[in-house]
């Protein structure tokens, strides 16, 4: 081993493992480390003050706003997708959404085309308008009133009225063919949905108390609607806005559990789900056609629905826990996937509620999507298995491998694990540091699957070997399968931590940090004790300290 | 800009040509100089190295299937059998650069290193961070936007290819340290971008915009400002902020510069396969954003155009052998000679021979390129592609080695005479030794950036690396 391996080496020993972080802008921010939280205590994480809306959250957001009855997602696939940021987990990091030239185009012409729907369309427009005024001028000033409160989340100051008034003025000029009212609405609608008052959501509050910044009551009407629905608040948030409920943690929990049992969560929780369990990552399911003849091109297709069917159902169905999703059996099947399951019965393409085997199968991970997304065209994968494990259900961040990794050997006569292990543990190897200890003991488990899915108890020919000791919450847990692994899993307050750290991003559209500890400490504790249901532990994070208040300095 | 008519005639309004102007929409604003005066780079990157001459353990000894033999002067018998006799009719506009080498960041994968330092010549914002990484420093093609287009327009960065992926899809196009760009992924989103509003508007549909645009943009700019005053916004918040309102600006530049409205319903009609992972329709989608591209540098629009091929690893793409008319494996599985991403899979036989006829698709797609700036013609009598240059590039230098060494660099065009011309050059610096920023600094410096000093660009990139530029590569 060259001296440049070897140091290459010692880097990526200390590189192996981690908690998962921020790769840009790494936890514990604290300028100098200033004003690092008490441990156990709960604290709002620094965040940004203007958060541009994601494109479903505008989707959401104009359909909410002007009353559409569709929601306007071709407008918004006009739009540039957003860069990735540092392998953020999910679509919301505030800090990587701007507005650049191509985006700012498009928010324009969008703007244009709705303005148009609406004031050329009098139901459209009557459905905005308030009753009640006489003259054009009045009726434009309640208009810009009312709707200026829903699109900017806030009651407006009386100098934005009068901006949107000046505005309303100049229709006649803008559009000359139109009615003088009608074009001097279609001028104000352009300029609340190209306003960045709508574009960003933003908060203005600065008076700090018992080291945080209590945020107003749109503020937080603004925080609940984008995170559990992903949209703007609707009348009943904006009342209890009005009428000071949101400013006490018990108004704040009833506003939450009213807008959990509501259809636009499932969205969100959907959403959540589909990004922690990788689920994008089905559509690389390409197995080999020669090696899996009865698998079709649709497979991956149906694996992601699988995957939407029984977080809802294990969620809104069940009132599901965390614990649920990792060793539930109950599940839906069309027919393809009831092949690879091996059940008896007649199937179509349908889905369809099921019970699997209990021997062979246990949440979430024993199912196709995740099995047949991390295998080769041909083989299981362990290696990518155990990495997935590790960084999604663990937040343990496993060190990028080095460059001109030699090839896996061929079998001659081995099994798939044999032929991993022997390329990859040997004793003192740069290899070793992590696969022996972090990465193939969570992924060996899973050698009861083969690249599809399918449940197999022979591996070229020999027995499956399936037994493994993985680390799980810093403790090595000896497991002999994946169904041992799964409750394993399921039974570790690091897992149920994890979970609740990556609820605790996706709801604040930041990375966590370290004033998130104590919460997701206290969440993981329940989740794992059995006494916190999914919708719940949402509810917890959205009523919690850290949610309602900002920290009072800002995100660098 | 102000194309003058003969300009227009000729290249714009030519039958061969892709985008003709309507005449009635022919740019009128004065915003660069006359042709000959405004040279551009427009970058065309293939991911996953090339078919060069190499042994690796899945095939043994690979024949050279890329580079010129021998280098020297570019002739059909220099480029005879290799992917680049494509361009052969290009030849005598070639500058085939051998020998650029890019530094071993610690990025912790192959990928990340090349993709996110082939345009910013920089290491990661935080070491060994694999797919996760970050570039800590500006593009080259961000650069040239920010500083010489007009009005400061962003340059346009386009993407060809299945969305997500490998570093997140879009990769090579950077703003500063661990921010990257988004790319504009649908071909008529792209032009309406560039043109900067919708399409088919009539003269007076144009100024009646441009009346309500202004009112509506001073609305937004004074709340873009009231804004930015809070005291108590962050820097990151500032320069979202920043950033917003710079490009609240007239439309008038941009909505001068026009396509026929028979070509914009083809870009539009075209467009969806964009998001495709069929080769063909990737390579037909990167035609339509080379289409815009040259409408754009030809109407000033913009001074920089990069093209990304592909996510970090273009392991979704499966371009079609031409020879069985099938779809090969993804082009990642293929530079790597195996049926996975890693070193798992089994060996593809003669995949070395599929990777060369990936290369060669590349090149016909760059000929098209070329051959689209070739058809423009200016009133010096020169053309278009010979103001400007354009660069077909790699991220790596070959396929499972994810060689950092010998990246290849195919340059067309002089920018006006400051590069040579027909040529395959080895530069000089040590054999391993990084020197991509020199590349970088080269074609900055060719397409107008300056250093500090006034002087040619030199300094682009990881400010620990040597400056300078690539002298054997000055005409």
């Amino acid at each position: 081993m060259s001296s440049a391996l070897v140091a290459a080496s010692l880097s990526f020993l200390s590189a192996c493992e981690g908690q998962i972080s921020d790769a840009a802008n790494p936890r514990n921010p604290g300028p100098g480390g200033t004003n690092n939280p008490p441990p156990g205590v709960e604290q709002p994480a620094r965040s940004v003050r203007v958060a541009r809306l994601t494109h479903a959250q505008w989707v959401s957001s104009v359909k909410d706003l002007l009353k559409l009855d569709a929601a306007p997602t071709a407008l918004a696939q006009t739009f540039r997708a957003d860069p990735s940021q540092s392998g953020f987990l999910f679509d919301n990091d505030a800090r990587a959404l701007s507005v650049d030239e191509a985006l700012w185009g498009a928010y324009q012409r969008a703007a244009a085309d709705l303005a148009g729907q609406v004031a050329t369309d009098a139901t459209k427009l009557g459905k905005l308008l308030p009753p009640g005024s006489t003259t054009d001028e009045a009726r434009a000033k309640a208009f810009v009133e009312s709707f200026g409160l829903r699109a900017l989340r806030r009651p407006l100051t009386a100098d934005e009225v009068e901006a949107y008034l000046a505005l309303y003025r100049k229709g006649p000029q803008a559009y000359p063919t139109m009615a003088a009212f009608q074009g001097g609405l279609r001028m104000v609608l352009e300029g609340f949905l190209q306003s960045p008052l709508f574009l960003y959501r933003v908060e203005r509050s600065t008076q700090a108390a018992d080291g945080k910044v209590p945020l107003d009551a749109f503020e937080v009407a603004s925080r609940l609607s984008y995170a559990l629905w992903n949209s703007m608040p609707d009348d009943a948030l904006f009342a209890a806005a009005r009428e000071g409920l949101l400013t006490k943690r018990e108004g704040v929990a009833a506003e939450a559990r009213r807008m959990m049992a509501d259809p636009r969560a499932r969205d969100v929780v959907n959403a959540y789900h589909q990004a922690v369990f990788d689920v994008p990552r089905y559509a690389s399911i390409r197995p080999n056609a020669t090696r899996f003849p009865n698998v079709t091109a649709k497979l991956s297709e149906s694996a992601a629905k699988e995957n939407t069917l029984f977080v809802q159902d294990v969620v809104f169905g069940r009132k599901g826990r965390f614990a649920d999703l990792l060793t539930s059996r109950d599940t839906f099947v069309n027919d393809e996937l009831a092949r690879i399951y091996g059940l008896t019965g007649t199937f179509t393409s349908a889905f369809v509620p099921v019970t699997l085997d209990g021997a062979q199968r246990r949440g979430v991970l024993t199912q196709v999507g995740f099995l047949a997304s991390h295998a080769t065209s041909v083989d299981p994968d362990p290696i990518h298995r155990g990495v997935f494990l590790s960084e999604h259900l663990l937040c343990q961040k496993i060190g990028a491998p080095p460059a001109n990794i030699p090839a896996l050997p061929a079998p001659n006569g081995r099994t798939n694990r044999e032929v991993v292990s022997s390329h990859t543990e040997a004793p003192g190897t740069v290899c070793a540091s992590c696969h022996a200890t972090l990465i193939n003991p969570l992924g060996f488990p899973f050698e009861n699957f083969d690249a599809v899915g399918g449940y197999r108890t022979t591996d070229n020919g020999h027995p499956v070997d399936a037994a493994s000791a993985p680390g799980i919450g810093g403790q090595q847990v000896p497991v002999k399968d994946a169904l041992d692994l799964a409750d394993a899993l399921a039974n570790a307050q690091a897992v149920h931590e994890c979970y609740a750290r990556h609820w605790v991003e996706f709801l604040s559209g930041r990375p966590a940090a370290q004033e998130d500890d104590a919460l997701v400490a206290r969440l993981g504790k329940l989740s794992q004790s059995g006494q916190l249901p999914i919708v719940d532990l949402v509810v917890e994070v959205v009523t919690g300290v850290g949610f309602v208040n900002r920290h009072p300095e800002e995100l660098p | 800009m102000k194309l003058s008519r003969r300009r227009v005639l000729q290249g714009l309004g030519g039958v061969m040509l892709g985008l003709p102007v309507l005449e009635g929409l022919l740019p009128r604003k004065a915003q660069a100089a006359e042709p000959g005066e405004l040279p551009f780079a427009i970058f065309l990157r293939q991911a996953d190295g090339v078919a060069a001459a190499q042994n690796t353990s899945e095939l043994g000894s690979e024949p050279e299937r890329f580079w010129p033999e021998p280098l020297g002067n570019l002739t059909t018998t220099t480029l005879a059998g290799k992917s680049l006799v494509e361009l052969a009719d290009h030849r005598a506009r070639l500058l085939v650069v051998r020998n650029v080498n890019m530094k071993d960041y610690n990025y912790g994968d192959g990928h990340a290193r090349g993709a996110l330092q082939c345009l910013t010549a920089r290491g990661p914002a935080v070491e060994g961070a694999g797919g996760d990484s970050e570039a800590s420093g500006e593009s080259l093609d961000h650069r040239i936007g920010r500083e010489l287009n007009p009005q400061k327009r962003d340059s346009l960065y386009l993407y060809a290819g299945q969305a997500g992926g490998w570093l997140g899809g879009p990769c090579i196009s950077h703003r500063g340290s661990a921010s990257r760009r988004a790319a504009l992924h649908d071909p008529w989103v792209a032009y309406q971008t560039m043109v900067g509003g919708p399409g088919g508007l009539t003269p007076e549909a144009r100024e009646q915009l441009l009346v309500r645009q202004k009112s509506l943009n001073d609305l937004v700019s004074g709340q873009l400002k009231a804004l930015q005053s809070r005291p108590e916004l962050s820097s990151t918040d500032r320069q979202r902020l920043d950033l917003h309102l710079s490009n609240v600006r007239d439309l008038e530049v941009a909505l001068s510069c026009r396509a026929r409205a028979d070509e914009e319903l083809r870009l539009q009609q075209q467009a969806p396969g964009y998001n495709s992972t069929d080769g063909d329709e990737v390579l037909a989608t990167v035609r339509l954003h080379m289409d815009i591209a040259v409408l754009a540098v030809a109407c000033g629009t913009t001074r920089s155009v990069a093209i990304q091929v592909g996510n970090g690893n273009d392991s979704a793409t499966r371009y079609r052998d031409p020879t069985t008319g099938q779809l090969m494996e993804n082009f990642h599985y293929i530079s790597h000679r195996r049926t996975s991403h890693d070193s798992s899979g089994g060996v593809i036989a003669g995949s070395d021979v599929l990777h060369s006829r990936v290369d060669a698709q590349f090149a016909q797609t760059f000929n098209y390129l070329l051959d689209r700036l070739a058809a423009y013609a200016l009133p010096n009598g020169k053309k278009l592609v010979d103001q400007g240059v354009s660069v077909w590039f790699n991220d790596l230098g070959n396929g499972p080695a994810h060689s950092a060494h010998n990246i290849p660099f195919i340059l067309a065009g002089s920018c006006n005479g400051y590069l040579k011309q027909g040529v395959a050059v080895t530069v000089a610096s040590g054999s391993g030794n990084p020197n991509l920023n020199k590349m970088l600094n080269t074609i900055g410096a060719a397409v107008g950036l300056k250093n500090a000093a006034g002087g040619p660009l030199d300094d682009f990139g990881d400010p620990s690396l040597p400056k300078g530029l690539l002298t054997e590569l000055l005409a």
